[in-house]
């Protein structure tokens, strides 16, 4: 099964991936084109800010089975196989919100999209670029990010690593210090100084 | 509108910790003001490439930016490294805040020259004295010649420390001999303030070198063109022009706006304008127009350093610091803001729009689309003043009373400590000050400087920082927003050194002055440099040698990289809350914070807690004390 395995403490709160998402759900693919188009196309996942002023991209997983695709009424949710997505047929969707209230991650959103030629809102959440997948490339959040934050590929092989960390961590002798992954002491230092900034302003947690 | 008054009140005490400050946020909240508070919140995150200064925007082979995490990519297309695009980025920023102090310096300058030629109205030479000790230092024969002709050949001869043909800055000399031999020994002896921004520009270029290092030395030369070029000059045209400061008493925060008169803010950094305001809130016809119009008189009040040079030689009250320039609009009783330039909120017309408050623009250099631009010039200054205070009072039955709303209590504080004013009240000489330090009655000083951050609560940086040092028998010097800062939480006034140390207390009760000086406006850290200067003179040392930090507790501004910068370079050890963008760089962020002391006997460091950041300049402060064998 691929996914996008997200890595929160490599997020440095770029927003790439967000750029990225819209214009490649866009009809010119083009940032330059973006800017014109209307509908103006939108991110399907969200940098949101956390404790600290960390970041994590939130973004559909892709549940199997997906609570979403459960309760659509009109069955506008449904699974691409081949992919292992959940995908929107966007003139099915009643944009009732069912599947917004079920969701455990909170990223369903709806809005207009040129993707459909009625003039209302519908659901626009993650379509996994199953488009991109199809021509053997990854998703285009994936593409943008530079830190190594969202990686993609097949879940087993990506949770390896976190395996290999959490048995260095539990193999390790007591009283030591184990971070993994490991967090390079001058970022490690400047996340140190921005959460003590949030304690001192309105970027409180 | 209707808000939850417990989220006001938790809301207005995250930002702000002068309690007239959190009425007036909680107004604008309640009116629906968008304030920087606001705008900051929707910028979250804010780009961590960005934030950590690895992101290169400048040629079209990019943008750029490396992996923090040590993966790909490392390099930028171009080839540079993180310690490059961080070095790169940091001088960039110094030169665009060394360019903002000494462009300001240039244009006082010029005023002095227009004024000597007989070409301004309404400017005078005030300190004559001053303008024949500084012609003095330039070489200038001042016996038997009218101040006219002094005035002139000064200001010709300032305006050449921007050229390129004599190659190096007079005021430099100024600088003990130590010093100086030190900047001389590590090649960063700023040779004229216009040829280090350009070369600045120059080695941001790609393909200008690549080694970090020697990119950061060229900003520290950079930062000593403004420090004891650019700004200094602006410091000392100004008193020259409009007097040297004298302590003198005033009164700040947003209660010294008037509901009865005709509020007139002042905000921005050059006192060129606002020193012709001041003249035209005096004339009698206007005072009159002002009675006619329901307003029982014409009431300016100052705002950031605009305010503070007012506030230093006229005893103007100020209204606040950066992050109230939206505030005072909310008041809902300002009638007219005048802004010349630097530090102001490019969206203040569209807060000025809630209400009836006109924003006026008078330099030709910073126009904002919605703002009435009445553009100062030297030869119709007055002229353009009297205009503005005819605006204001017209505006004046605009006024929808039930939307006012001022502080009940303006502060009362001290200001006014020039270099020159801090001798004469030490008796004429530094004997006094060395003496207590000596005795260990006073362990240091240290210069807290710099601007608001919404991302830091206002003021708190700067007042919990002032105190702790105090406490600990360290004398403050201050300016700009700092100084405004205390001057709000009663810091200025000489009842503050109950809150100080014994040693200290003893100090400021003799003299009569406040634990907490006031020495003007951020161009004036120059003042703060001279008076290291002639302590380190007195004591046949170098600057670097004295017991003395510097500290930007809520800094924003690239001005603040410059003043952090050439405090470092003068030898004084200096703390930041708010992080450079550097950390992306760990070569860097060690240059910067620790290798500079093997250079010029200081560095910086970031501390966002005030209290641990008190213990670092304490702790540096003792260590210079042993250096010098008190």
């Amino acid at each position: 099964m691929n996914t996008v395995m997200v890595r929160p403490e490599k997020c440095i709160g770029c927003r790439h991936c967000e750029i990225a998402c819209a214009v490649e759900h866009s009809i010119s693919k083009t940032l330059l084109g973006v800017i014109s188009e209307d509908p103006t196309p939108k991110p399907r996942l969200h940098v949101e800010v956390g404790p600290g002023l960390l970041t994590f991209p939130n973004r559909c997983r892709h549940c199997d089975p997906a609570p979403c695709l459960q309760v659509c009424p009109t069955a506008a949710l449904c699974r691409d196989v081949q992919t292992d997505s959940v995908i929107v047929d966007y003139p099915k969707c009643i944009a009732c919100g069912a599947c917004a209230m079920v969701c455990p991650f909170g990223i369903i959103q709806f809005d207009k999209t040129w993707q459909i030629a009625v003039d209302r809102q519908v659901n626009t959440k993650c379509d996994h670029c199953i488009d991109r997948q199809r021509e053997g490339r990854i998703p285009a959040c994936v593409e943008a990010c530079k830190t190594g934050a969202l990686a993609f590929g097949d879940i087993n092989e990506l949770v390896r690593t976190s395996r290999s960390d959490f048995t260095f961590k539990v193999l390790s002798a007591p009283q030591t210090e184990v971070e993994l992954p490991e967090i390079p002491a001058n970022i490690r230092a400047f996340r140190n100084i921005m959460k003590k900034i949030t304690a001192i302003g309105i970027l409180r947690d | 509108m209707y808000i939850d008054p417990e989220y006001l009140k938790e809301t207005s005490e995250k930002r702000s910790l002068d309690k007239t400050d959190q009425e007036i946020v909680q107004k604008a909240l309640q009116d629906g003001v968008e304030t920087v508070w606001e705008r900051l919140a929707k910028q979250q995150p804010q780009c961590g490439f960005g934030q950590l200064g690895i992101c290169c925007n400048r040629c079209v082979m990019g943008p750029c930016r490396i992996d923090p995490f040590g993966g790909e990519p490392k390099r930028a297309v171009c080839g540079a490294t993180r310690d490059l695009i961080a070095a790169r980025n940091i001088l960039d920023d110094l030169a665009t805040g060394a360019a903002a102090h000494s462009d300001h310096g240039r244009e006082v300058i010029e005023v002095l020259l227009e004024t000597a030629e007989g070409k301004s109205r309404g400017y005078r030479i005030m300190d004559v004295d001053k303008l024949k000790a500084v012609a003095g230092e330039y070489g200038i024969e001042t016996q038997g010649k009218k101040k006219a002709a002094i005035a002139k050949a000064l200001a010709l001869a300032m305006l050449e420390e921007f050229g390129t043909v004599k190659n190096r800055i007079q005021l430099i000399q100024r600088a003990p001999d130590k010093t100086r031999e030190m900047w001389k020994r590590i090649g960063i002896t700023p040779r004229s303030v216009d040829r280090e921004i350009v070369e600045a520009m120059h080695r941001v270029h790609m393909g200008v070198g690549a080694d970090y290092a020697n990119i950061l030395l060229h900003a520290l030369r950079t930062s000593l063109s403004d420090g004891w070029g650019g700004s200094m000059m602006a410091t000392e045209g100004s008193d020259i022009l409009f007097g040297t400061p004298a302590p003198t008493t005033t009164h700040a925060n947003l209660g010294v706006l008037k509901k009865d008169a005709v509020n007139i803010v002042l905000h921005g950094h050059n006192p060129i304008l606002s020193e012709m305001m001041v003249l035209a809130a005096e004339d009698a016809a206007l005072k009159k127009l002002a009675k006619e119009k329901g307003a029982r008189g014409i009431n300016l009040a100052g705002m950031c350093c605009t305010g503070n040079e007012l506030l230093m030689r006229h005893g103007i009250p100020i209204a606040g610091n950066e992050l109230d320039q939206e505030l005072a609009i909310a008041t809902g009783s300002v009638e007219v803001m005048v802004i010349d330039y630097q530090c102001i909120f490019p969206s203040l017309t569209d807060t000025a729009k809630c209400y009836h408050t006109q924003v006026v623009s008078t330099s030709e250099k910073s126009k904002i689309p919605g703002a009435t631009h009445l553009e100062c010039h030297p030869e119709s200054a007055l002229d353009t003043a009297r205009e503005i205070v005819k605006l204001a009072v017209e505006n004046f039955p605009h006024r929808d009373l039930q939307r006012v709303r001022i502080p009940e209590k303006p502060m009362k504080m001290m200001a006014g400590f020039s270099e020159e004013a801090v001798r004469s009240a030490l008796g004429g000489s530094y004997k006094p000050l060395i003496d207590a330090i000596v005795a260990g009655k006073i362990r240091g000083a240290v210069g807290i400087v710099g601007c608001n951050n919404p991302k830091v609560q206002q003021d708190y940086g700067h007042i919990t920082l002032g105190k702790e040092l105090i406490k600990r028998d360290i004398l403050v010097v201050e300016t700009g927003c700092a100084a405004i800062a205390s001057g709000k939480a009663g810091l200025l006034l000489p009842e503050a050194a109950g809150l100080a140390g014994d040693g200290l207390r003893s100090v400021c009760e003799a003299l009569k002055v406040p634990p907490v000086l006031h020495m003007g406006s951020c161009v004036d850290c120059s003042r703060i440099l001279m008076l290291a200067a002639n302590i380190a003179k007195e004591l046949n040392v170098g600057i670097e040698d004295l017991p003395l930090g510097g500290a930007a507790p809520e800094w924003y501004s690239q001005k603040a990289i410059s003043i952090g910068a050439y405090f470092v370079a003068s030898g004084v050890f200096t703390v930041l809350d708010i992080p450079p963008k550097i950390f992306g760089s760990p070569e860097v962020v060690n240059l910067l914070t620790a290798g500079l002391n093997g250079l010029v006997n200081a560095a910086f460091a970031v501390e966002p807690d005030p209290v641990k950041a008190a213990d670092l300049l304490e702790e540096v402060i003792e260590k210079k004390r042993q250096g010098l064998g008190i």
